[in-house]
């Protein structure tokens, strides 16, 4: 490839592979729940189906459950990504320093991200649990509680609980990307801003700080897209429940599209949830236009 | 890992096919089979060695699917029934018989059945509850459970109580057994609620017909049960999410004095509390009315299959001479009558209370709706009433709503 | 950031608060350690019971003998290791295209990668399957392979366009003034100084496979399935098989913590201190 020929060209030949790939997979079904969000299909039924426009999305709108959801997701994105970014920034930040055990350290963090969503569920619900828990019997004995909490069945605690679950579950990510991130940041600018005599604070904010900036935005975006439609762990702990209390948009999309088969219906609910989340990448886009232009 | 160990278990994943291709040699008719056991070290190898020694023309490839809490399996079968990947037979529940009928996915077994020699050796209660709508037969039943309730000897026996045998005793028995720590009932309001909602709501009066579910008796039974959790504290606060591994960890641990389950739990029972543990059947209603519920397992053909003929004597094999074995390896109760006259895979107290629970054993309507009764309308409404968000009666209006638009 | 610090000083600033983060991360993975030793008997108690009454090895020994753990955890290496390739070398090209070049519908395609990721996949997993029985790839390595491409890619182009950012465009120019073709700057100047970003991305894509359970669940049969799979066959729908469930859990995140205690030197060895003046 010689680059004065390929020039024009050459990008999109770099681009084909991914593309190629994503593309195959993914726009069938995408499309196809694009279709199915404009028809009442139920799953047993699809003979039956029939094109009744934008009239689920107009019930969507019109479904109490559907706007607890939504606040329940806005908390929980929220929430979630914020703990998993600031517990990820402290810890990278100091398994970035000289100790004997670093390596160690940084394998041993990692382990919460290493397991499969269904155990952290199930060990998360045994840990809070009202009989058996190891966290009520923790609790008791140093005094902090006086009889055994129902975690998980409070209507104000069980989204709380779920969400620390969560928090365990990915601030190694951030731990891991941010400190691959620090490794960018050249070490002279440490030394000049030594030199100059800058405290330990005044380092981060001005030479770590917008070092990171850059990788840390990207992972908090695709964090937050990866938190928002995440229900594995919900659903393994509470099902949502009690009552609503744990109800985020994907998890009532799922109970509509599985327990009801409704696949119209959910369809619906999810691509609100898109068009919300797409929302966040345009204001992301927009504002990091210059950087991603540079 | 050594070689050979390594061949060794690669073959026991494969159990009985997976890694085999599709026979195509002439006169051997290969059966894909998919079926989920409780216990992941139970492998149905020895069956099928069984069952194709006796049938050289047939191939059985055995696929354990994820139960996934029922989710991923019904999905699974779902999908490859939309997919058109689905197996030549399968597990199913009565839950799913209107989703398949609607879809026209399966076989009807009439013709096989005329003249298959072990149908009387099921009782005709049984082939009466898995007959479809339309009249015809597409399930072949194979093991069940009846839902009953566990209590412990020893308490009751301290506190001088029998077994209650009505609502009003169930509820005296709960408040008395209710004390330093210990809750009187341990309550299913998570995943699975239906089974002990129904005992006393559909048991005191309420039903699946037109305005069954919001007569004066049946918000009456509705709010009978709710006022367990709220107005007499008799069950755990944990109560509206615990499912059956909470229930059943509870009453393990000494934490409850009854709770509601079938047979399938009573080894772990057993294995921690002894001779405590023990089972009734459920208490009556006012009216003399029960309910529980009856937990069906059968196979069913699908209707693409091409080898619908060694299908049936597969899954005939397994609710015939093979079905004392096949309850042994899920740990449920056999569905035929010789082989639960001499059943010894439970203790005896457990068999029995299953039995004697028998008379009033149902099944939920056999309506689309139904699935999505069990997995979504039932427990969301049911927690916010046992929380005290609702009105129980709105757990009433929603499942008229569901079944009655 | 202080490079001379005393012993005292690095234990008071650096290692007792990595004690308390370990201390929060590990706390939840010992608990299920210690149930993994347990006898059965011990698991249910009320009050908890912390130390088992007796050591045991049965339910590894269990998990090993009488259940196809061990193949289901060649076929997740077989997966994840495949998804980790395919995932690195499309992306690689399509972020350097990305922070290199700039070309007509850059930011659009760049912006439609992110909106893949959007959609619940739990929705879309149907069409998909049915999209795979027809390429005939159910129940095949590839099949789940492309199935976890699809969250992998766009996350790997999106994590390695930051990275490339990253790197000062003078160090292409410098390479390409002395001569360097094209092919010859990336392998040569452009891998190296990112390998930080593409070790962390080919451990985001390794675990996020490992971990991954919807399309395995879907997209395999029981020739490729993968462990988070074979791990959901402990939970029936009576019994909770714990042992086994926490002997699997420790056997599942032991490979991918000695793979990272290997691979995490070279996040400092990326940038070597000089190449940046160049």
């Amino acid at each position: 490839m010689t680059q004065a020929t390929a020039r024009p060209l050459t990008p999109y030949g770099f681009l084909l592979p991914a593309l190629l790939v994503t593309a195959t997979v993914i726009l069938y079904p995408v499309a196809q729940t694009i279709v199915f969000s404009l028809q009442d299909y139920l799953l047993y039924a699809p003979d039956d189906a029939r094109f009744v426009g934008a009239r689920n999305f107009l019930a969507v709108l019109k479904d109490e459950v559907f706007w607890i959801s939504l606040r329940h997701s806005a908390v929980w994105v929220g929430g979630i990504v914020f703990a998993q970014l600031a517990l990820g920034l402290v810890a990278a930040l100091l398994l970035n320093q000289s100790f004997w055990w670093r390596g160690l350290a940084r394998a041993l963090v990692i382990i919460p991200w290493a397991l499969p969503s269904v155990i952290i569920g199930l060990m998360w619900t045994w840990i809070f649990d009202f009989n058996t828990g190891v966290l009520n019997d923790v609790l008791m004995r140093i005094g902090i509680i006086d009889q055994p909490q129902a975690w998980l069945a409070g209507p104000r605690s069980a989204l709380a609980c779920v969400m620390l679950a969560l928090v365990w579950q990915g601030f190694p990510f951030f731990a891991i990307m941010i400190l691959a991130g620090l490794q960018t940041v050249p070490k002279e600018l440490y030394e000049a801003a030594e030199i100059d005599g800058a405290s330990a604070f005044r380092q981060f904010v001005h030479v770590t700080a917008p070092a990171i900036a850059g990788i840390v935005a990207t992972a908090v975006l695709l964090r937050i897209i990866w938190v928002a439609n995440s229900l594995d762990v919900i659903l393994v702990m509470t099902g949502g429940g009690p009552g609503y209390a744990t109800h985020t948009l994907p998890l009532y999309a799922f109970l509509r599209a599985y327990s009801g088969m409704e696949f119209g219906y959910a369809a619906a609910l999810a691509l609100m949830l898109t068009v919300l989340l797409l929302a966040i990448v345009w204001l992301y886009v927009r504002r990091q236009a210059k950087e991603l232009d540079a | 890992m050594k070689r050979r160990t390594f061949v060794k278990l690669a073959g026991a994943s494969a159990l009985a096919g997976g890694l085999s291709a599709p026979s195509i040699a002439q006169g051997v008719a290969t059966v894909r089979w998919w079926y989920h056991y409780d216990n992941p070290q139970n492998t149905p190898a020895a069956l099928v060695a069984k069952f194709e020694q006796a049938n050289p023309g047939i191939k059985i490839q055995a696929e354990a699917i994820p139960w996934g809490g029922g989710t991923d399996y019904i999905n699974r079968m779902f999908s490859s029934v939309v997919a058109g990947n689905q197996p030549d037979c399968a597990m199913v529940r009565l839950a799913y018989l209107s989703r398949f009928s609607q879809m026209r996915a399966l076989e009807p077994l009439d013709g096989h059945l005329a003249n298959w020699a072990g149908r009387s050796d099921i009782s005709d209660d049984v082939w009466k509850l898995n007959r479809a709508p339309d009249g015809k037969q597409y399930y072949m039943p194979l093991h069940y459970v009846v839902i009953y309730l566990y209590y412990r000897q020893d308490l009751f026996q301290q506190a001088g109580l029998q077994p209650p045998k009505t609502f009003d005793e169930f509820l005296a028995c709960a408040k008395a057994l209710t004390k330093d720590g210990m809750f009187g009932y341990g309550m299913r309001g998570g995943g699975g609620c239906h089974d002990n909602w129904g005992p006393f709501v559909l048991g005191g009066g309420a039903s699946f017909e037109k305005g069954g579910m919001v007569s004066a008796k049946a918000l009456a039974a509705n709010r009978f049960f709710v006022e367990f959790a709220t107005k007499h504290k008799v069950v755990p606060p944990s109560a509206p999410t615990d499912a059956f591994r909470q229930i059943v960890d509870g009453f393990k641990a000494g934490r409850t004095a009854m709770t509601i389950h079938h047979i399938g739990s009573s080894a772990e029972m057993v294995a921690a509390l002894g001779d405590k543990a023990s089972a009734v059947p459920l208490p009556r209603g006012p009216g003399g009315g029960g309910w529980t519920y009856f937990g069906d397992e059968s196979n069913a053909i699908f209707a693409s299959s091409k080898v619908k003929e060694a299908a049936f004597r597969w899954i005939s094999f397994l609710s015939g001479a093979g079905n004392v074995e096949q309850a042994q390896l899920s740990g449920q109760l056999p569905i035929t009558t010789s082989g639960g006259r001499n059943w010894t895979g439970h203790p005896k107290r457990f068999v029995d209370a299953s039995f004697a629970s028998l008379p009033i054993a149902q099944t939920l309507p056999d309506h689309v709706k139904t699935p999505d009764f069990v997995g979504r309308v039932l427990p969301t409404n049911l927690q916010r009433a046992l929380v005290g968000e609702t009105n129980p009666d709105e757990v009433m209006k929603a499942v008229e709503q569901l079944f009655h638009g | 950031m202080s490079l001379r610090r005393s012993a005292l000083q690095t234990f008071v600033q650096v290692e007792v608060p990595v004690l308390l983060i370990l201390a929060f991360a590990l706390a939840p993975f010992a608990w299920m350690l210690l149930t993994s030793v347990k006898p059965t008997a011990d698991l249910a108690l009320f009050p908890v019971r912390y130390l088992p009454s007796r050591l045991t090895f049965e339910h590894y020994a269990m998990l090993i003998e009488r259940t196809s753990f061990a193949v289901n955890l060649l076929n997740s290496l077989v997966i994840a290791c495949g998804a980790v390739l395919l995932g690195l070398a499309t992306s690689v090209p399509a972020a350097y295209a990305f922070s290199r070049f700039r070309f007509a519908g850059r930011r659009q395609i760049l912006t439609s990668f992110l909106v893949i990721n959007m959609f619940p996949i739990v929705l879309l997993i149907i069409p998909l399957f049915v999209l795979m029985r027809k390429l005939g790839l159910i129940d095949t390595f590839v099949g789940v392979i492309i199935g976890h491409s699809t969250f992998s890619i766009p996350f790997s182009v999106w994590m390695l366009v930051s990275y490339f950012n990253a790197i000062p465009r003078e160090l292409d120019e410098a390479a390409t003034i002395d001569g360097a073709s094209r092919l010859q700057t990336i392998r040569r100047v452009i891998l190296p100084l990112i390998m930080p970003g593409l070790v962390t991305t080919a451990i985001y894509v390794f675990i996020t496979s490992w971990n991954e359970y919807l399309f395995a669940m879907m997209l395999s049969g029981q020739t490729v399935r993968p462990v988070t799979v074979a791990l959901q066959l402990f939970i029936g729908e009576f019994t909770v098989q714990w042992g086994l469930l926490t002997a699997g859990g420790a056997l599942i995140a032991l490979p991918v913590s000695i793979l990272f205690l290997l691979v995490q030197r070279r996040l400092v060895a990326g940038l070597t201190s000089g190449a940046v003046k160049a």
